[in-house]
């Protein structure tokens, strides 16, 4: 009797703590949040006229006049534009990046470690300079003031960032796929039946970050997209910065929308792990 | 064997013949005979794309002025269009690619920085309708010698100098007894410097840091080298053909310390907003709400501060129309030139003598680009946007101050102020440098240090002596930074 | 014993590789030795003793390289290949309609001609060997594989190769050959008043010994490398155990409504990184709301970011940082999680493990062996992350004490101001090739030392 109780008290002493410090992570996260959502609403139209966080008094202007008035900043433009940009890196990134991730888990082949390491120092270099070399790269190519330029560039440097996913794929017993080659299924099939329904978690964890970095960058684009009907948002919320703010926070609210509702729509397969249908060893 | 190497070896021979055979032929030049581009004979059927500010594009006068010069030249097939891009476009990085606009207007600082690699066409300035209709100290802005010879870049269009606005409602009531001390009817704390601290104190304290006098960003380079240079400060030495010397920088030259005393005063009379940049975007919505009594900046944002102005008091005045707030709001935001300052360099020292300021002001101008097809149509989009009538229609929507002399008589106010700083060399034209980089970067920096301390009420720079030795310190950051790696 | 095997890696390294290179020679002096009449017309020309073999499709691609090959350098490819050495000759002038060179642009694409050599000359050996093959094959009595055996090869034994040819591709265009541009600047006189059209020349070590000469650079250079490894040390910490004890946290049985806590860092996650850090930098601003509360309650306002405030600044950036990498750590980490082994938990509950025992013994273990490679890549990430104190302290462009540089700016932002703001290209290239060659043997060790490097089968 004493210790069932002894252990109800702990029990209810750790889902307290739990909760209190769950509360604390929600403030620290949310608070940044609620004080630009709430802003992007403020009448007066910027964070600078607030008294302190919160502004007098809210209105839906700021939103209204971001997708009305569009002769000179044409947001719902810009929208699009960057939609198109990152659904399609996001698709050949992901792509790219997870088969590469496969490749470097499951075979050995010779250069592998070479590969292993070479990646990882590219990735140690200081890249900003590099930028200018993709510039006139891109002025070679003639993919300047063109979307499809942008995306080869982010579906090609996608693969670079493999290393996660070899670590997800590296924990995924090769007893699994050593069974189906028994079978006589071919690397290719091994991959497409068994791997990949097993890779939810990180398929959407790859196309997310694939997604939301072209969603949010704006060295790349303000370096290769240099008319104002072809910016993506990011590239045009940084020029509103200068001379219109209401308009920045409310352009910049509007952008996470989309994120937060693709999490919504993929946070089962995050969450739900895979691991407790498969095979155990 | 030799079968199987003599033709391994005859590709291998094939590829590096091929290579340097290519490679030698492939890097002749044929020599290129030197062709001269204004040919007076309009190219038909072209394109050209312009780059004009944001201010240009909001008001619509981009679009009237377009659309008049293609009725006028339609005839000869040529159609002007905005290029469509951000007014800080770098046409020193799209132009070589073919991805620059044709016509360009940008301030003189930067279409000089093209200059110097040929990234814009010399003009044949003296044979241009607007050339005598521009004083030849707006034209020096656009000049430089090169090679022994002298050219000109661009047709200047618009004056900037800062200015400073202020709202006449927020004087107080009895400012005609209290604050015109030479009843000239205009009142002392927009006529010098030291009224203007004087009463900022006095607002700050009354409303117990609310409310603000004169409010600006202090580490903002360009609007406070204006106290630099009126001590005796100068940027970079200048021979006798106006060429630059960077090897010699005068931050420390003359007076300069009083300078940046000033600076530290007009800290503690500011809010803690003016040692940040953030201040910079917010000017215009908080001298329109009433916080700040004044501020400075350069006359092309007028139209910026009237909407602010009458959107903050549409939203306490709800019943008021439209045009009844717009009347309002015009008749009380007033843009003067900059107040005088103490000789003394002392703003506490009211009495004193004052001299004018002297500011640092920019010129805005059309250049054409080296890389365009059409240098002949883009010439005559110039002769026509820089007529008498499309200048004066840029005033009238923009509020720029001209630089042409017939339009600024016809304007006259400030318009006419700002010409005479320009004609008695009270503005100090922005080198058109590279090493501008490397000036206002350092200089930043130490205007952020002295405000903070003037905020804070430090002891960093709190004597004349730490002051001398910051001038003279920045000269030599300066220098370094422009000259060891180079 | 560990010692003395480590000891003597550099010259087993060494003699490895002078093995192998003495095996490929005798490999290649028995092919040219043994090969017969189709090997050598493919070593002439690509594919023609594949034809000869039946092999019509495989012939017919390797015909078509060799001669898009050949196309490219004579419309190009020779031409750029040889303005990698001169960079141009002739000055543009555009006032006058007169082409030129441009230097940087003849740089880049000479760059882009070597690479596409060396693929052409794989493509060339893989031709070579593959007709060899063909041949043993042959006289082994067995039949030349037919294309549609060829191709299911792609899609099993090799298929390796056939998904990792387009990556390496696009890494080689967008990541090597930028970094070989770079670091080619390095010996160049690019910057300052040396920009196309005027035309760039090698200068050979120039550069290097220009930084030696003037000491101020040195002395600022260590200043900031060592606020830099403190930074990418702790901030990665922070981020990878910050993320991992949420994940934890979350994963806990007795928290309720799993989708709504995690919310809060989605939505943190969901906002682009540089709004944020405008608004923290906005919240933070000597007039900012914070300062708006502390000097309401009496306070006198402090400058956070401001240009003496080295340590409150530096840690605004941990925080800020956290703020941004948290949750997408946590994210990782919840799906790393997901995939642990239930039983062994269920298992080690039956045996009396607390809590604690069941971190430490199962939980990190499993995490830190699964995300090694993402905590480098992560450390690797902070190192030269430039964003944060680019967003937040642009206004504070130097310090005293430091040249170009101010008390929080990161190497990657030093680098940023001295080539981007200051024009100094070949500088700034030699700068970060020294910082490059630290770092990548820094982790190129830690890598090779690192769990999941060293013992990959561990977990399988």
């Amino acid at each position: 009797m004493k210790k069932s109780r002894s252990i109800k008290v702990s029990r209810t002493v750790d889902v307290v703590i739990t909760y209190a410090i769950l509360i604390v992570v929600a403030f620290f996260f949310f608070f940044p949040c609620l004080w630009l959502i709430l802003s992007s609403f403020s009448d007066s139209g910027s964070l600078y006229t607030l008294n302190g966080f919160f502004p007098e008094a809210y209105s839906f202007q700021n939103y209204i006049k971001l997708f009305t008035d569009t002769q000179m900043y044409n947001y719902p433009e810009w929208f699009g534009n960057t939609l198109f940009v990152a659904v399609m890196s996001c698709i050949f990134g992901t792509l790219l990046t997870i088969l590469t991730a496969y490749c470097m888990s499951r075979f050995k082949f010779k250069s592998r470690k070479a590969l292993m390491k070479t990646t990882l120092v590219l990735g140690m270099f200081p890249s900003f300079m590099a930028m200018t070399a993709v510039f006139l790269l891109m002025t070679q190519f003639n993919f300047i003031n063109n979307h499809w330029g942008l995306i080869l560039i982010y579906s090609a440097q996608a693969p670079m960032g493999y290393m996660v996913q070899k670590g997800f794929f590296d924990t995924i017993p090769s007893s699994i796929d050593e069974a189906a080659r028994l079978d006589g299924a071919t690397n290719f099939q091994v991959f497409l039946k068994i791997i990949l329904p097993l890779s939810k978690p990180i398929l959407v964890y790859t196309a997310l970050t694939s997604f939301t970095w072209p969603w949010s960058d704006f060295i790349l684009p303000q370096l290769l997209l240099p008319t104002m009907d072809n910016w993506t948002v990011a590239v045009g919320l940084m020029y509103l910065d200068e001379t219109e703010f209401a308009r920045f926070a409310a352009g910049s609210i509007f952008i996470g929308v989309p994120i937060v509702i693709l999490y919504f729509c993929l946070v089962k397969y995050m969450v739900n792990g895979m691991s407790a249908g498969a095979v155990k060893e | 064997m030799t079968k199987t190497l003599s033709l391994f070896l005859a590709h291998a021979f094939i590829v590096i013949a091929l290579i340097t055979t290519f490679g030698v032929l492939g890097l002749q030049r044929e020599e290129q005979e030197a062709q001269e581009r204004f040919t007076g004979v309009l190219e038909e059927n072209v394109t050209l794309r312009i780059l004009d500010n944001d201010t240009a594009k909001e008001t619509g006068y981009l679009d009237e002025l377009l659309a008049a010069f293609n009725a006028e030249y339609a005839q000869y097939g040529i159609t002007a269009v905005d290029a469509n891009m951000g007014a800080y476009t770098d046409l020193e990085k799209l132009g070589p690619a073919g991805y620059g606009p044709d016509i360009v207007y940008q301030a003189n600082d930067v279409l000089m920085r093209y200059a110097e690699n040929r990234h814009i066409q010399p003009l044949p300035a003296e044979s241009m309708e607007v050339y005598a209709e521009i004083p030849s100290e707006a034209w020096d802005a656009y000049q430089s010698t090169m090679e022994g010879t002298e050219y000109t870049f661009a047709v200047p269009v618009n004056v900037q100098e800062p200015l400073l606005y202020y709202r006449k409602d927020l004087l107080p009531e009895n400012w005609q007894e209290t604050w015109d001390d030479d009843g000239n009817g205009v009142p002392d704390m927009v006529e010098n410097w030291a009224d203007l601290f004087a009463y900022s104190a006095q607002v700050k304290a009354e409303s117990n840091g609310t409310r603000y006098g004169y409010m600006k960003s202090l580490n903002d380079q360009y609007f406070a080298a204006g106290y630099f240079l009126s001590y005796g400060a100068y940027i970079f030495g200048q021979d006798e053909t106006g060429e630059y010397d960077t090897e010699d920088i005068g931050f420390s030259a003359g007076e300069s310390y009083k300078g940046a005393r000033i600076i530290r005063q007009l800290a503690t009379v500011m809010d803690n907003n003016c040692a940040d940049d953030t201040i910079t975007t917010s000017a215009y919505e908080l001298l329109g709400n009433g916080t700040y009594f004044a501020t400075m900046t350069t006359p092309d944002v007028y139209e910026s501060f009237i909407d602010e102005f009458a959107s903050s008091w549409s939203r306490t005045h709800r019943d008021w129309t439209e045009e009844e707030v717009d009347a309002y709001v015009r008749e009380n935001l007033f843009m003067t030139k900059v107040p005088a300052l103490p000789v003394s360099g002392d703003l506490t020292d009211r009495e004193g003598e004052t001299m004018e300021m002297t500011v640092m002001g920019g010129i805005h101008g059309y250049a054409i680009s080296s890389y365009t097809k059409s240098p002949n149509a883009a010439l005559a989009f110039i002769e026509f946007a820089t007529s008498e009538e499309w200048i004066a229609r840029r005033c009238e929507l923009l509020g720029i101050v001209p630089a042409r002399t017939d339009v600024m008589e016809a304007e006259g106010g400030v318009a006419a102020d700002v010409y005479d700083d320009l004609i008695a060399d009270r503005i100090y034209i922005m080198p058109g440098e590279r090493a501008m980089t490397q000036v206002w970067a350092s200089f930043g920096s130490l205007l952020r240090f002295i405000a903070e301390d003037g905020l804070r009420g430090g002891s960093t720079y709190d004597t004349d002596e730490k002051l001398i030795a910051a001038m003279e310190a920045l000269d030599a950051e300066i220098y370094s930074a422009i000259h060891t790696l180079s | 014993m560990a010692d003395m095997q480590y000891k003597s890696a550099p010259r087993e390294f060494f003699e490895n590789l002078a093995e192998k290179i003495k095996k490929k020679w005798r490999a290649f002096c028995a092919m040219l030795r043994h090969g017969n009449v189709r090997v050598a017309c493919s070593m002439l020309i690509m594919g023609t003793g594949q034809m000869m073999y039946r092999q019509w499709a495989k012939g017919a691609l390797y015909l078509l390289v060799q001669a898009g090959f050949i196309v490219y350098l004579v419309l190009t490819g020779a031409r750029d290949f040889f303005g990698l050495f001169t960079l141009g000759s002739v000055e543009a002038n555009p006032w006058y309609g007169i082409e030129g060179d441009n230097s940087v642009i003849m740089l880049i694409t000479g760059i882009l001609s070597v690479i596409v050599m060396v693929i052409y000359v794989s493509l060339y050996i893989a031709n070579v060997r593959g007709i060899y093959a063909t041949q043993l094959r042959v006289e082994a009595g067995k039949k030349p594989a037919t294309f549609r055996q060829d191709v299911a090869q792609m899609f099993d034994r090799k298929f390796y190769r056939t998904v990792l040819f387009l990556p390496v591709i696009g890494v080689c265009i967008f990541n090597v050959l930028p970094i070989v541009f770079m670091i080619l600047i390095a010996f160049t006189n690019y910057g300052g008043d040396i920009v196309p059209p005027k035309l760039v020349d090698w200068v050979g070590f120039e550069n290097f010994g220009k930084l030696v000469a003037v000491g101020e650079y040195t002395t600022t250079f260590f200043k900031i490398l060592g606020w830099n490894i403190l930074w990418a040390v702790a901030s990665t910490a922070i981020n990878y155990f910050g993320g991992l004890a949420l994940a934890l946290l979350l994963n806990k049985k007795c928290v309720k409504g799993k989708v709504f806590w995690r919310f809060f860092p989605i939505l943190a996650y969901a906002i682009p990184g540089f709004i944020t850090m405008l608004g923290f930098k906005y919240m933070f601003a000597n007039g900012g709301p914070i300062n708006y509360y502390i000097t309401q309650g009496g306070g006198s306002a402090i400058f956070f970011l401001g240009a003496n405030s080295t340590w409150p600044a530096r840690l605004i950036g941990l925080m800020v940082n956290a703020w941004i990498s948290i949750p997408s750590s946590m994210l990782l980490a919840t799906g790393i999680l997901s995939n642990a082994n239930k039983d062994q938990y269920e298992a080690a509950r039956i045996d009396g493990a607390n809590a604690f025992q069941q971190f430490w013994y199962l939980t990190l273990p499993f995490v830190v062996f699964a995300t090694t490679p993402v905590i480098l890549s992560q450390f690797i990430g902070n190192f030269n992350n430039f964003g944060v104190f680019y967003f937040l302290r642009s206004d504070v462009s130097s310090s005293a004490g430091y040249v170009l540089a101010n008390d929080t700016d990161l190497l990657i932002n030093w680098l940023y101001k001295m080539s981007i703001d200051n024009n100094y290209y070949s500088i700034g290239a030699a700068i970060s090739l020294i910082i490059f060659i630290i770092t990548s043997v820094i982790s190129l060790v830690v890598y090779i030392f690192s769990p999941s490097y060293r013992q990959e089968e561990t977990y399988r």
